[in-house]
């Protein structure tokens, strides 16, 4: 299988994780607008040179909600500017989220960490969970329209809460059932063997070093220019 | 001397941890060949998915439970090997495909498990080629499994334990949830897999599909093998005792005293005589007429659905009468189900109309819809929440303010769940089950009972039991409309079939009239069934 050689895979899954972590730190260290604008600016930049805008715009629609509601809470409990620095900071720390996920598979991320000392189990159950949560999603889609469709009003609003065992007594046996058969699956497909190989080959090359030094000059570089 | 088997079992007794010390085998004896193609049958509860668990290990070592009696891999005594060291050998292939594909790109399932045996990538990335290239899957490889359909999912299953060159592979149930399409090529691709070596054992009770593959054939009855042989010696001592139904050409054979016994229609026909016509068996729904054919309970009006940029249905029009069973055809993906939801408002149409007792859907919520229309859908798990089955009947019926007492005794006599009221619905067995939500679907008297492939995974006694009840509940007045794949309940079933393709009606009429509309089942990608490629149907 021919692999495009995008951003996705160009850095190993290590180096996107530390870099979004140097970000973080450069985000919560900000404490005005006009730092945290530049911010934003290199970060928007990044999600539509790698081609991502659309989904991003998908995902503010989300996100911006949730950080203008964190900004009316801190502005009524401070002031307007504080409101809006505290919104804009949440909204990058999502994006930042947005733009590591949407270029590492958790799976690549888990089995990268592994090289780095993690336990195989604990990388496994990380990366097969979030795989599952589509699945549950669709299977908590399924016991809604099946309580619906016998008269157990579970549309969204206050009046579900009221049927809620309708919605979570479904929904929980299928998940336990849905854990054994996968607990089993992977047992017969030799899972927690000892002397396991990994077919993807996670290596630290030079862009990767080059990567991490340029992130951490350029993180240093604003915290002191900051002072 | 080596032993020229690859698993022996002798007076095999195993009682689950929480199965209240039942013995689901309860002294079995078998003895299995590395190059066999094995088909092991029982109705639902003999303990065929049981067996195969002893197989690879998986009973004991992962299920625990009380285990008596010898069981052999590779002249090992399984208790001395674990499932990682077996699960090379006797690759398994579960009969649930979304709960056995946990990694995100099929090349990636593949992949696991010859990571689990430490192989190096050059090696691993020939085996991902090689077992791709067998199945029919190497188009797939960027594929996540869980997008994929439920043939190319159970292709994957097998792909994933076929690159580990296990000398056998075990499935159960491969065929459970496959429409006609997949399942050919799910079968044509374990012919090919046994023709190179690979002994192949198979859990099934579909047996019409399966006979002419197997070269021998085992039954299990209350936890014991009570007979074994080719499929030709087991099926001419007759099955039907055992919960199975014998293939159409094989009870044709038999009580014309045919042999060798033919296993499939292609046989069969070779067999007959020009002279000599065959009489056909009779059918239920042939049998029982039609009733209030004037008094329309739904009106389906030409109505289409677009969602993400697709259209889904196309200008699909039809009528339901009261005591009418209308069957809903199609393959997998084929648009029924989207269908269903129309018909009690979890989907309303982009244009046209559903008119339920002369009211038109769009006027009514889900919840008011639900007093006319009753769904039962095809997972009952979806549904159970209630500590007891007599709680679970009622609470739709409650929840919609019509519950009613004599009715609901009536539908506990009519679905035989007396014995079963107290018990906890989630616990019973899969037909029973299925049997709780439909009279919980019916407790609310809705006018058209509707229900989405009732019979999958299901046994003869369920399926003949099923049958008896939709004809039941016509002669009550009952408007039952089928959704299903599985022609040859359908054509016993329902006077009327509809046959979906691609989101449009593409056939309608008897099912004889449906079948022989040679284009439209192929767009459909469906096979008539044995019934009418022997018989063939009326053409009104």
């Amino acid at each position: 299988m021919i692999r495009k050689k995008t951003m996705e895979n160009m850095l190993d899954p290590r180096t996107k994780l530390i870099t979004a972590i140097f970000f973080t730190i450069l985000v919560v260290t900000s404490r005005k607008l006009s730092w945290l604008l530049p911010e934003w600016a290199v970060l928007v930049a990044f999600v539509i040179f790698i081609g991502k805008g659309r989904a991003y715009a998908r995902w503010l629609r989300l996100a911006l909600p949730m950080a203008l509601f964190f900004g009316a809470v801190t502005w009524w409990t401070a002031d307007w500017k504080a409101g809006l620095t505290a919104a804009l900071a949440l909204l990058i720390l999502i994006s930042i989220f947005f733009v590591f996920f949407s270029t590492t598979t958790p799976e690549d991320l888990g089995n990268s960490l592994v090289k780095i000392g993690l336990p195989y189990p604990v990388a496994f159950v990380f990366s097969t969970s979030l795989q599952f949560v589509p699945m549950i999603g669709r299977k908590a889609g399924n016991v809604t329209d099946a309580q619906r469709s016998r008269g157990i009003p579970l549309e969204p609003g206050w009046s579900a809460l009221r049927h809620y065992p309708a919605f979570l007594g479904p929904l929980l046996i299928q998940a336990f059932q849905l854990a054994e058969e996968l607990a089993a699956a992977m047992e017969a497909r030799g899972f927690g063997r000892p002397g396991r190989t990994f077919y993807k080959e996670y290596r630290m090359g030079p862009a990767d070093w080059l990567t991490i030094a340029g992130s951490l000059l350029l993180l240093a570089a604003c915290l002191v220019l900051r002072r | 001397m080596r032993s020229p088997f690859l698993i022996e079992i002798e007076s095999l007794r195993y009682a689950y941890r929480k199965g209240g010390g039942k013995w689901i085998l309860d002294g079995a004896h078998l003895k299995i060949r590395p190059d066999e193609y094995l088909l092991v049958c029982g109705a639902s509860g003999s303990g065929k998915s049981t067996l195969c668990r002893t197989f690879n290990g998986l009973i004991p070592h992962f299920f625990g439970g009380s285990l008596q009696g010898d069981i052999r891999i590779a002249g090992i005594p399984a208790a001395e090997q674990s499932v990682d060291r077996l699960f090379a050998t006797m690759g398994m292939v579960f009969q649930n495909p979304e709960a056995q594909l946990f990694n995100r790109t099929v090349e990636r399932e593949i992949a696991f498990g010859l990571e689990s045996i430490g192989l190096a990538r050059s090696e691993i990335k020939r085996r991902i080629a090689e077992a791709a290239t067998t199945a029919g899957i190497d188009t797939l490889l960027s594929k996540n499994p869980h997008e994929l359909s439920g043939g190319e999912q159970q292709l994957v299953s097998i792909a994933a334990v076929l690159a580990l060159h296990p000398q056998m592979i075990i499935l159960d149930e491969p065929y459970a949830n496959l429409d006609p399409f997949n399942l050919r090529r799910v079968r044509a691709a374990l012919k090919e897999i046994h023709r190179n070596g690979t002994g192949i054992i198979i859990s099934e009770h579909r047996l019409a599909l399966t006979v002419a593959d197997a070269r021998r054939m085992v039954v299990l009855h209350q936890g014991r093998i009570v007979l074994d042989g080719t499929p030709e010696e087991v099926l001419k001592q007759g099955i039907e005792r055992y919960g199975l139904e014998s293939p159409l050409a094989v009870r044709i054979g038999r009580r014309m005293g045919m042999t060798p016994l033919p296993l499939d229609i292609n046989s069969l026909k070779l067999k007959i005589s020009s002279d000599k016509p065959l009489e056909p068996p009779a059918s239920s729904a042939l049998a029982t007429p039609r009733t209030d054919v004037d008094e329309h309970v739904l009106t389906v009006d030409r109505i289409c659905f677009h969602a993400g940029g697709r259209t889904l249905l196309r200008d699909i029009s039809f009528t339901l009468a009261k005591g009418e069973c209308l069957a809903l055809v199609g393959a997998n993906g084929a648009g029924k189900t989207t269908l269903l939801r129309h018909l009690n408002g979890l989907n309303r149409p982009s244009r046209g109309e559903v008119i339920v007792m002369n009211r038109p859907a769009r006027e009514l919520k889900v919840s008011q819809l639900a007093r006319y229309v009753g769904v039962a859908f095809q997972n009952p798990n979806s549904q159970f929440f209630k500590l007891t089955v007599r709680d679970e009947i009622a609470v739709g019926a409650k929840a919609l303010h019509c519950y009613d007492v004599s009715w609901t005794r009536e539908l506990v006599g009519l679905f035989k769940l007396g014995p079963l009221l107290d018990r906890a619905p989630y616990r019973l067995s899969e037909g029973e089950k299925k049997r709780v939500a439909f009279a919980a679907t019916l407790a609310a008297r809705p006018a058209i009972l509707a229900m989405d492939e009732p019979t999958a995974g299901q046994d003869m006694f369920f399926r003949r039991s099923l049958g008896l009840l939709l004809a039941d509940l016509r002669q009550r007045g009952q408007a039952v409309l089928l959704i299903t794949q599985d022609l040859s309940f359908a054509e016993e079933h329902a006077q009327r079939w509809l046959l979906l393709a691609q989101g449009e009606m593409v056939a309608e009429g008897s099912p004889g009239r449906v079948m022989g509309n040679q284009a439209a089942m192929q767009r459909a990608h469906l096979e008539p069934t044995d019934r009418f490629r022997l018989f063939g149907g009326e053409k009104n």
